[in-house]
């Protein structure tokens, strides 16, 4: 067992460098390009109290779009892209079903136009300084997947097919509903296919905010049982014979998740097709267990997410490319993969 | 050590599948629950291991079930589900430590002990060889070996398999039922649902028989096995024999044709001995008619399956020469029938009546075949005398078939010529 160990140590051990070169990648690149070198060095200034070696006023600059505009941008991609993932797998684990994906199976939808009517109808309404944007995203969430899922269920399976139709014919119902509510409130169509897209322009540490707590409270909770999901994947029954509570953890977990999910979209809007990608990619390395699935997921979730909002703001610089387009341009064929290779069997 | 008492348990509220049932189980016994499908096997199953809610006490080791989590359940009593698929490629030595999740804590790996039991898990059921393997990349009969790991990886007081090797090939379904009875043989309490009334004879001691959720019978499977109950509950009529390398019962299923109470197409007399006559009989009672035999020896081949299919004997005492007043009883059956078949049997000194009663029967008129597969030269044992009997009854009018398939032939001709 001390062998899986350690390979898994190395797992983590690489994602975190690989996190770590995109997210300093993703600082030095834009309108603004920034040597590498000079980014480090700003950033070492800030950690060990150094002065880098240059003129005042460059470094004023950089400072500014490197602690103001990128980086907050870079943690709140990595927020999402953790989120994202993690659900994901979650929602995986207690389908027992490769293809569940919060965007696939309609969460994100759900979330979106939750989040929508937050921002559009109760214009300013918030508790304790948070918006209800995030409120509403994560009842819309919760809501869609139940009903997704009892929708898709037959018996106590949910088979692949069903579960895509159930949630792409949910999820294009609540995404014409969004853009309904969207238009009839601003009439401002960059917003709506902001909402529907996925996308960082514009967001700053308010954002990491909203989302930190979710992730905070959501992330341990899904760890915690992780082990359990494990024995979900043999069914059910069989995770009972084991010894767990598998109906209450199902619950709780579905809840979690969605909770998750819907934090993603409250600060990003829809982007698809990440919680999808990664936990595959992950598994093809790592194997199913969860114990070392979801920690490898977040981080390269995180990676996945980063480095896809740096093709977004660069790829077409000064335009910016949604989000959702990147990952649906990375997701969208993998799927497609997935879905011929599900002929043979899923894992 | 498992006690049932009253338990009733179903699908949702108005669905009742098992209607009060009460049984109990001692410890290091092997005991197979039988019955057709739907008479709720596996609702049983599921209702002592918890995952379906139960009314009524289920008691293991002198404590109630109902009061215990999930995971005081999983320590005492574990389950070998019907099939096991994962899509999800766990390794094997995975899927067998998922059995000591009853024992683990949050966040902790497994422990010296944990890996004990797993190790002793993989070495009884013989899966050590592929630890490192993919679940499924395995056959059906090697995940079924390590599901019953992962059981076995729980230390369970008592295994419950839920029909194990209903979807395995005859080889694996004895592999896997030689791995249990030999995991009963050093200790392990068994309760088995198994649908296959034969492995089920060969292997369990006793048997409970369900139908329609409720006991029917409960016992030694001599006593639970018999062709009445079988006939109750599955309504098909059985032959029980006994195995004869291990003297368990067996059951084979006796042809729809010959339950047929329908009109017969007239009698026929068969006189045959150790074992000449089967194919004879089976065959004449497929074709319809009323068969009787004679004179047979109890315990002969003939004799018991002439008695199994329900043909009227004239039975001797066993290893006997044919006595007077068989060889009467024997006559008295010629007379009633239409033809008179002699089987293709040796002839000695012990039954040379039977040859007698045919030149009776050719005295009498009566159409007779002898069936000669094998030349009677070669199976005389009177030095020529039988074979200068069986000319002269040649002679006499007795048609000769080359085997019975002849005889059937010549009967159906001659049948057909009568009417």
């Amino acid at each position: 067992m001390h062998r899986f160990k350690r390979e898994n140590i190395s797992y983590i051990f690489i994602l975190l460098v690989l996190l770590g070169g995109v997210m300093l990648l993703a600082a030095s690149m834009g309108a603004v390009p920034i040597p590498i070198a000079t980014t480090l060095k700003i950033i070492a200034s800030k950690v060990f109290g150094t002065k880098p070696a240059l003129d005042v006023n460059t470094l004023n600059i950089y400072e500014t779009i490197l602690f103001k505009v990128r980086f907050a941008r870079i943690v709140l991609a990595v927020l999402v892209g953790v989120a994202l993932s993690v659900s994901g797998v979650v929602y995986q684990g207690i389908f027992k079903n490769p293809m569940a994906d919060p965007y696939i199976i309609g969460v994100s939808s759900g979330a979106a136009l939750g989040a929508t009517v937050a921002a559009i109808v109760f214009k300013g309404l918030g508790v304790f300084g948070f918006t209800l944007v995030p409120v509403l995203a994560f009842i819309g969430a919760t809501l869609t997947v139940f009903f997704v899922y009892n929708l898709a269920r037959t018996g106590t399976k949910v088979p692949v097919a069903t579960l895509l139709l159930a949630g792409v014919a949910i999820g294009a119902l609540l995404q014409a509903l969004t853009s309904f509510v969207m238009i009839l409130g601003t009439k401002d169509l960059h917003f709506v296919i902001f909402w529907l897209m996925g996308g960082f322009s514009s967001k700053n540490w308010d954002h990491v905010m909203v989302m930190l707590p979710f992730l905070i409270l959501g992330l341990p909770l899904i760890f915690y049982y992780s082990r359990d999901l494990n024995l979900l994947l043999l069914g059910e029954e069989r995770a009972r014979q084991l010894g767990i509570e598998a109906e209450k953890i199902k619950k709780v977990l579905i809840i979690v998740a969605s909770l998750l999910a819907a934090s993603a979209v409250a600060v990003s809007g829809i982007v698809g097709f990440v919680g999808l990608i990664v936990p595959h990619i992950i598994r093809l390395i790592t194997g199913p267990d969860h114990r070392i699935l979801i920690p490898c997921s977040a981080l390269f979730g995180a990676s996945f997410v980063v480095f896809s909002d740096l093709l977004a703001r660069t790829l077409m610089a000064p335009t910016e490319i949604p989000l959702g387009v990147i990952t649906a341009l990375f997701g969208a064929p993998f799927f497609i993969y997935l879905l011929k290779r599900s002929k043979r069997g899923l894992f | 050590m498992l006690r049932l008492e009253e338990v009733h348990c179903g699908y949702g509220d108005d669905e009742e599948i098992i209607k009060g049932v009460s049984f109990s189980v001692k410890k290091g016994e092997f005991v197979g629950i039988v019955g057709p499908n739907g008479c709720g096997k596996s609702t049983l199953v599921k209702g002592i291991s918890s995952v379906l809610k139960s009314t009524g006490e289920v008691i293991l080791e002198n404590e109630g079930l109902g009061k215990l989590s999930a995971t005081q359940i999983a320590k005492k009593l574990a389950v070998v589900p019907q099939n096991f698929n994962t899509e999800f490629g766990f390794t094997v030595h995975e899927i067998v430590s998922m059995g000591r999740t009853p024992y683990l804590k949050r966040f902790k790996g497994e422990s010296p002990e944990d890996f004990e039991a797993i190790k002793y898990a993989m070495g009884a059921t013989d899966i050590a060889c592929f630890t490192n393997k993919k679940i499924n990349e395995l056959s059906g009969g090697e995940k079924q070996r390590v599901v019953i790991a992962q059981a076995i990886a729980q230390e369970p007081k008592i295994l419950i398999l839920d029909e194990p090797t209903s979807h395995l090939d005859i080889n694996y379904q004895l592999e896997i039922m030689e791995l249990v009875k030999k995991l009963n043989k050093e200790g392990l309490t068994v309760l088995m649902v198994i649908h296959d009334l034969n492995l089920a004879s060969a292997y369990c001691e006793r048997l409970i028989m369900l139908r329609d959720g409720v006991i029917l019978d409960d016992g030694l499977v001599e006593k639970v096995l018999t062709a009445d109950n079988i006939s109750r509950i599955f309504g098909v009529d059985v032959l029980v024999h006994r195995n004869p390398l291990t003297g368990k019962r067996y059951i084979t299923s006796v042809p729809k044709s010959y339950a047929s109470k329908g009109k017969t197409k007239g009698r026929i007399h068969v006189i045959c001995g150790s074992g000449a006559g089967v194919p004879i009989m089976h065959g004449l009672k497929e074709m319809g008619y009323r068969v009787s035999a004679g004179v047979l020896n109890v315990l002969d081949t003939d004799e018991e399956v002439a008695e199994k299919i329900g043909i009227e004997i004239v039975s001797e005492a066993p290893f006997s020469s044919i006595s007077d007043g068989a060889f009467k009883l024997n006559l008295d059956m010629i007379k009633k029938a239409d033809f008179v078949i002699l089987a293709n049997i040796p002839i000695g000194e012990g039954n040379f009546k039977n040859l007698l009663a045919v030149e009776r029967a050719i005295e009498m008129e009566k159409k007779v075949v002898i069936s000669e597969e094998t030349p009677i030269e070669k199976r005389d044992y009177l030095g020529g005398k039988a074979t200068g009997l069986i000319e002269s009854l040649y002679r006499r009018g007795a048609v000769r078939a080359k085997d019975s398939r002849d005889v059937f032939e010549i009967i159906g001709r001659m049948s057909r010529c009568q009417s």
